[in-house]
């Protein structure tokens, strides 16, 4: 019974050419419809029918340079903010509704992400794995789309006053990528820097609480769940041209981290792109 | 002794993975089965059986009057609600040391030792396709589960050490079937079965039929090793409960645990470290097995589900 509402839910929030779009997503399922890290593509459907008005009417998304996507292994690499992780759900989004052929991102989470009731499970379904490199990697020889932030909660959990400045980036990426020969696909996210607008943040509250921290923005914690509710920023995704590095994935830290700062500097470069073109203006659609 | 074929040894004579495994050595080998439990009522050995504790000085009189092709070391005592940790400790620690030293002393050629994958712990981290060389994070975890680590290592240790016994020490992941008694399988044949408020990992199965396949390859074979068996493919435990006919029970981890430890003290049900298998994915990858062995799983995770329950409904 609980099948049925969940193929009827599908069915009334999801147009027949989307619900098509996840299915030709490239996925290798058991015959329980499973894949081996919990993705369920009927749950892909469901958040997808439902967030797709968040999508389209509430943040607004645009995408320029969706096509450079390329076919089969991928590493998405993106600039990390705004307390909650909407800019990887957003990306994520954008590629099952969009990208040709369309893709299930499968985000690196924290390694904690198991231990929270009810969002590890919905997570686990939606395509997110523990950010392990052991995943990764076999993940990628499975020829997914894999999105990190190299950044983690240094990224995402910045004030305001360091928006769009990127954070020291982890190495671990840029070595499973030559480990598996695979192009990295820089993506500059614009607007979810400003979603939760984090004046500063309670580091002794966060410990106390177990979580990576603990923000103060103009709604949260003053008005309580309802500070949850992110500002209405116009989004814009920016996908950079796919580079491909070669080499020793054991390389000296040295050699790496200069591979890293060339991923740095594309997302830099659509970063300031993307800002220069929005302007002041960030809740409205600019001008083109 | 007119008797010519090689003979087995196998421990855990009594229980249900022996009772299939049995039917399909009886053809080609002579079989020797001993288990500390009496033979269940209405089942017959077929060969000699004894009801022996494997640490007990009597069961160098087994290995003195009989030259043992294999043992087929099945007999680990399972964390269930029946059993106590000194016991476990025992049969499994103190036991399986025995059996090694008398297989050693009596020039055995071929030891199977049936480990678990608990030994890897059920843990946040827990990558998926762990392989045979992953750390073993359960007894960080579950010192409760000491025993299960320790007949790992103990097997482990003297496959390394002795190279002239062939040894194979074999991890298999939930084993479920109709003639299975263990604690997943009558938890999956019961009305209803509880889940963890929340959390829904995979969860991985292998048939009975499958793992009997398993071990008729492994004697056959001629590779030692520690090796993994999983059936086809992982499903989310509400999903399994669900294909096994049972409905699924949520409780909240706030309960759990308190219940099932205060159950557990009664001996009423399984030790409350086991329940982080049901809220961590403990995901074991079988490629090594496959490659060395050519195992293939016959019967797919939803149909073994499914043939738990005679109606198959």
């Amino acid at each position: 019974m609980i099948e049925a509402l969940k193929n009827r839910l599908i069915e009334l929030t999801l147009p027949k050419p989307v619900r098509d779009r996840v299915d030709q997503a490239p996925l290798r399922l058991n015959s329980a419809g499973f894949d081996p890290w919990g993705l369920d593509p009927k749950t892909v459907k469901i958040a997808t029918g439902l967030l797709r008005w968040f999508y389209s009417h509430y943040f607004r998304v645009e995408t320029t340079g969706i096509e450079r996507l390329p076919k089969g292994r991928v590493l998405l690499v993106a600039n990390h903010s705004g307390q909650i992780p909407f800019d990887g759900l957003l990306l994520a989004l954008a590629l099952v509704l969009e990208a040709t052929p369309p893709r299930i991102v499968r985000a690196m989470a924290e390694r904690w992400v198991p231990t929270l009731p009810f969002i590890s499970t919905l997570f686990a379904r939606c395509g997110t794995v523990v950010g392990d490199p052991q995943n990764c990697v076999e993940l990628l020889n499975q020829d997914e789309c894999v999105l990190v932030f190299p950044e983690g909660t240094r990224g995402s959990g910045k004030s305001i006053f360091k928006r769009y400045e990127l954070q020291r980036f982890g190495t671990g990426f840029i070595r499973l990528a030559l480990e598996t020969n695979t192009p990295i696909v820089p993506v500059g996210i614009i607007g979810c820097e400003e979603t939760y607008p984090a004046f500063f943040h309670l580091r002794k509250i966060a410990k106390k609480f177990g979580a990576p921290y603990f923000p103060f923005t103009p709604l949260f914690p003053f008005l309580g769940p309802l500070g949850a509710l992110p500002m209405p920023t116009k989004v814009t995704l920016r996908f950079g041209e796919p580079l491909k590095f070669e080499g020793d994935p054991d390389a000296s830290d040295r050699d790496i981290q200069l591979k890293v700062d060339q991923v740095k500097s594309a997302i830099r470069s659509e970063l300031s792109v993307g800002l220069a073109m929005r302007g002041r203006q960030i809740f409205t659609q600019p001008g083109k | 002794m007119s008797d010519q074929r090689p003979t087995i040894l196998i421990t855990g004579a009594s229980g249900g993975l022996a009772s299939i495994v049995v039917d399909i050595l009886t053809q080609d080998y002579r079989l020797i089965g001993v288990d500390p439990r009496p033979m269940p009522m209405g089942r017959n050995f077929p060969g000699e059986f004894h009801q022996i504790d494997y640490s007990h000085r009597k069961m160098s009189e087994i290995f003195r009057q009989n030259r043992f092709f294999a043992l087929l070391h099945l007999g680990r005592v399972r964390a269930d609600g029946h059993t106590t940790k000194s016991f476990r400790y025992r049969v499994n620690v103190l036991g399986t040391g025995n059996l090694l030293r008398l297989a050693r002393k009596y020039g055995l050629q071929n030891l199977i030792v049936f480990s678990t994958f608990h030994v890897y712990g059920a843990h946040q981290a827990n990558h998926v396709h762990i392989a045979e060389d992953a750390p073993l994070r359960a007894s960080q975890l579950f010192p409760e589960l000491v025993d299960a680590i320790e007949l790992d290592h103990v097997a482990t240790t003297f496959m390394w050490q002795y190279r002239d016994v062939r040894t194979v020490v074999l991890r298999p992941v939930n084993v479920i079937g109709r003639r299975i008694n263990n604690t997943i399988s009558e938890m999956l044949r019961a009305n209803f079965c509880p889940t963890l408020l929340g959390y829904d990992p995979l969860q991985q199965f292998v048939h009975e039929q499958d793992i009997a396949r398993a071990l008729y390859l492994c004697l056959k074979g001629d590779k030692s090793g520690v090796y993994n068996i999983t059936g086809e493919g992982a499903i989310p435990w509400s999903k399994a409960i669900l294909q096994a006919g049972s409905i699924p029970i949520p409780v909240p981890s706030f309960l759990a645990y308190p219940l099932v430890g205060a159950l557990s003290k009664l001996r009423l049900s399984f030790p409350e470290h086991l329940i982080d298998y049901f809220r961590y994915p403990t995901i074991v990858s079988d490629n090594a097995f496959r490659k060395d062995f050519g195992f293939e799983p016959s019967i797919t995770t939803v149909d073994a589900l499914r043939s738990l329950r005679p109606s198959g409904s």
